[in-house]
């Protein structure tokens, strides 16, 4: 029978040193709500829209009009009427006033009407890409159309009726079909990506000063001298940045669903498998790195710095596919990477266990791993190493109340 | 007297500084491995070849045709052919491949005879990034395949060759991107990343700059030994700034000389407007430091804004984009002048008239963290008379 006494004592001191620092506290319960709400609201738009567009009409005819009515009529633009000429449109693009145009020639109608080649040119501005796909799309989309009603006015110039110009034009339709997330929605492409980062940095921040912050106040010590195996210790202090992470984990995810629109959809109970281990793996690894470190200054340097990099190698937004297999491979062990995929694969396709099971058997791997070593910590009484003259990288850092 | 003292105070700062193993690590590797990392992450530069599969279930001369078109295709790589569409939706699912095309069956008897017949296009939206490359390329192509078919129907019909061409392509459009004319991913976002960690390292170094001396024990003495406190910081700093802007230099080497991104404005610009950006970002670490009991408190405040800082600055997900006042809340950070600024000067080079309101605001930003922070230290740590 395992004596679950000093496991509640450890748990229950280090929920007072968490309540008794209140930057902790806040760490813990406010910067995950703050992030989360200040991404939401960035993503609340979810799809990026009225692409501010100028458009320069050399011809002003009829015909070239028809062309600015098909811009006019899409939501997907918005039409900036400052802009009329070309100097004009270079000068928008380049001050940020526009960030799409097109042109429209002097000579478009009466090549028209001369049955002879024109063009429409479009542009956008490459500087930001989230734009220029965005808009290059939404020009395919505006031009198909035109181009479509253009070809239907010239048979019907042509004498053909109506329903002789919809055989030919509908001999062959496209059904464009795009699964998963058919509204192009930013917030459920990239949100929860972001999410989960927050979980880990913050999660990964609680429990990394844990042992440091004893260390400092020559707590361990005692520790390490009493009668209590290393598990004991591991899972005391981890039981409360667990249960708190958990709870984030939760309660983010139902801001996402809630309030930003995020789809997630998926098998409740694999959602919460993925959460537990993903919860584990970071409670481990930061306790790991706590009981490593020689002060908090330290921790919190190094574990405030890989959020980025391991967002961006992850292959979560820039595909993986287009990502050298070193940094792949490299990114593999990492856990973030697995998480992500897995919990992006589930909960926006909507697929089953056999479909992410490869990524839960990694997780799991990493999770035994991770805490064999969390639980089996040398509780050797080692001193701390002569370095010499060095700042910051002993005990000690700067503190007003040492 | 004046000067040697300053000197004194510079030579201990750059002492402290290489001392402090965790804080020389960041400054001299994290943004160059930053720079590499995202070098190396987006060294694929487009997103070109986009997985395809096909399901031909018509296997005609018209229906190869497509296949031909769509192997053709810039952007498209057809990369298997499955046999019946629940294949394909399996593909899908695995994330194998990112686009189908279905061609159905008696697609080329429908088309022989001029009967209504539909290609079902489906794409994978999971990845946002893929899915508009790849939405692009399919409305291209199809664009390209209606009018083929369309203009051999009316020819079938009787109508002119000329005509029937006329009817389709009498109107080209083309298209160009501006600043970035290959709409080359590495150019929008290996620069911004790499000065994303940069910046992150150099809060994290600002963030010492008043409690890494009056969280010692040797503040007592410098408080009795008479120093000026403006002298003692404004030194300390003009030790931190040298550095931040020693450390971005291969950076931009790297970057601009090396992997040749973009840079449209000159190089001496670009430095003083990297210079201002230290500044105030040095400042606003210089007042996290101030408002902070120790150092780790003070590098979480600092690292609290610093980390979410690149999101919110509109570099990637356009400002417009986001709700009206929180269109205005993120130009107080010193980031969001800076990544804006980033975006103009290496793309567009809109000139002083433009870029001046970003020097004065960073300027601004920078007087307004050292009032604060100076205040700070005068209200609690000033020795009293008497």
């Amino acid at each position: 029978m395992i004596d679950v006494k000093q496991i509640l004592n450890i748990a229950h001191y280090e929920i007072m040193r968490i309540f008794r620092e209140r930057v902790l506290l806040a760490i813990l319960f406010i910067v995950p709500l703050l992030y989360a709400s200040m991404f939401g609201l960035v993503y609340v738009s979810a799809i990026l829209q009225h692409v501010p567009l100028g458009i320069v009409d050399l011809d002003h005819s009829q015909e070239s009009r028809a062309v600015v009515s098909a811009f006019e009529n899409t939501p997907n633009f918005k039409v900036i009427t400052q802009v009329s000429t070309y100097a004009d449109l270079e000068a928008g693009m380049k001050n940020g006033l526009v960030r799409a145009g097109v042109v429209i020639p002097a000579d478009y109608s009466q090549k028209l009407a001369q049955h002879q080649l024109t063009q429409i040119s479009t542009v956008y501005d490459g500087s930001n890409l989230i734009y220029g796909f965005n808009t290059r799309k939404y020009f395919q989309q505006v031009l198909n159309t035109f181009s479509a009603e253009h070809t239907a006015a010239y048979l019907s110039g042509l004498g053909m009726t109506k329903q002789e110009i919809v055989n030919v034009m509908d001999t062959v339709s496209y059904s464009l079909e795009v699964w998963y997330n058919p509204t192009f929605s930013y917030a459920t492409f990239i949100y929860m990506g972001l999410v989960l980062m927050i979980l880990q940095q913050i999660g990964l921040l609680g429990i990394g000063l844990t042992v440091t912050r004893e260390k400092e106040e020559n707590s361990w010590l005692q520790f390490l001298g009493a009668a209590v195996p290393q598990w004991k210790i591991f899972i005391g202090k981890a039981l409360p940045y667990f249960i708190a992470n958990f709870f984030n984990f939760g309660f983010l995810m139902w801001i996402a669903a809630r309030f930003v629109n995020v789809k997630i959809e998926g098998s409740v109970g694999l959602i919460l498998l993925l959460g537990l281990l993903f919860d584990l793996i970071i409670v481990s690894v930061g306790f790991t790195v706590s009981v490593y470190s020689p002060n908090s200054l330290l921790v919190t340097r190094y574990l405030m710095l890989i959020s980025v990099p391991i967002f961006v190698a992850s292959g979560y937004s820039w595909p993986s596919t287009h990502i050298p297999a070193v940094i792949n491979t490299l990114l593999r062990t990492m856990p973030y990477t697995w998480m992500a995929e897995g919990f992006r694969l589930l909960t926006v396709k909507n697929l089953g266990f056999d479909f992410i099971a490869d990524k839960i058997m990694v997780l799991i791997l990493m999770a035994a791993a991770t805490t064999f070593f969390a639980l089996t910590f040398p509780k050797r009484r080692k001193p701390p190493a002569q370095i010499g003259l060095a700042v910051n990288s002993a005990l000690d850092y700067p503190n007003k109340n040492f | 007297m004046m000067i040697r003292q300053c000197l004194a105070i510079m030579q201990r700062e750059l002492f402290y500084m290489w001392r402090d193993k965790s804080l020389r690590t960041i400054l001299l590797v994290g943004p160059l491995l930053g720079l590499l990392l995202m070098a190396g992450v987006y060294s694929s530069q487009r997103i070109e070849n986009i997985s395809t599969a096909i399901v031909d279930l018509d296997k005609s001369s018209a229906s190869s045709q497509v296949i031909t078109d769509l192997k053709n295709s810039q952007n498209l790589q057809v990369v298997a052919h499955f046999d019946t569409f629940s294949q394909l939706e399996e593909s899908i699912k695995r994330g194998e491949v990112i686009v189908g095309v279905v061609i159905p069956e008696n697609y080329g008897k429908d088309i022989a005879l001029q009967r209504q017949t539909k290609v079902a296009v489906l794409i994978d939206g999971m990845n946002i990034i893929y899915a508009t490359n790849a939405s692009s390329a399919v409305l291209t192509v199809t664009r390209t395949l209606g009018a083929q078919v369309g203009i051999q129907t009316l020819i079938a019909k009787g109508i002119q060759p000329n005509q029937a061409q006329e009817a389709y392509q009498s109107i080209a459009f083309p298209e160009e991107a501006w600043f970035n004319p290959t709409a080359n991913y590495a150019y929008f976002l290996v620069l911004a990343f790499a000065l994303n960690v940069w910046q992150q390292c150099c809060t994290l170094a600002s963030c010492m700059t008043i409690i890494g001396e009056n969280g010692r024990r040797s503040w007592y003495q410098i408080r009795t030994s008479g120093i000026s406190l403006f002298k003692l910081f404004f030194c300390k700093s003009l030790v931190h700034i040298g550095i931040l802007l020693l450390t971005v230099l291969p950076v931009y080497f790297l970057a601009f000389v090396v992997f040749k991104l973009p840079l449209a404005c000159g190089w001496s610009s670009f430095l003083l407007f990297t210079l201002i950006f230290i500044l105030a970002l040095h400042g606003l670490g210089t007042m996290m430091s101030s408002l902070s009991p120790n150092a780790v408190n003070a590098s979480r405040y600092g690292m609290i804004i610093a980390l979410p800082s690149f999101l919110l600055s509109g570099f990637t997900w356009p400002l417009q984009a986001m709700p009206q006042w929180l269109q205005h809340v993120v130009w107080i950070l010193p980031q969001t002048w800076f990544f804006q600024g980033v975006s103009f000067l290496t793309f567009k080079n809109p000139g002083w008239g433009f870029m001046s309101h970003y020097f004065w605001a960073l300027g601004l930003m920078a007087v307004l963290f050292y009032s604060v922070a100076a205040l700070r230290l005068m209200v609690r740590d000033f020795p009293h008379k008497g």
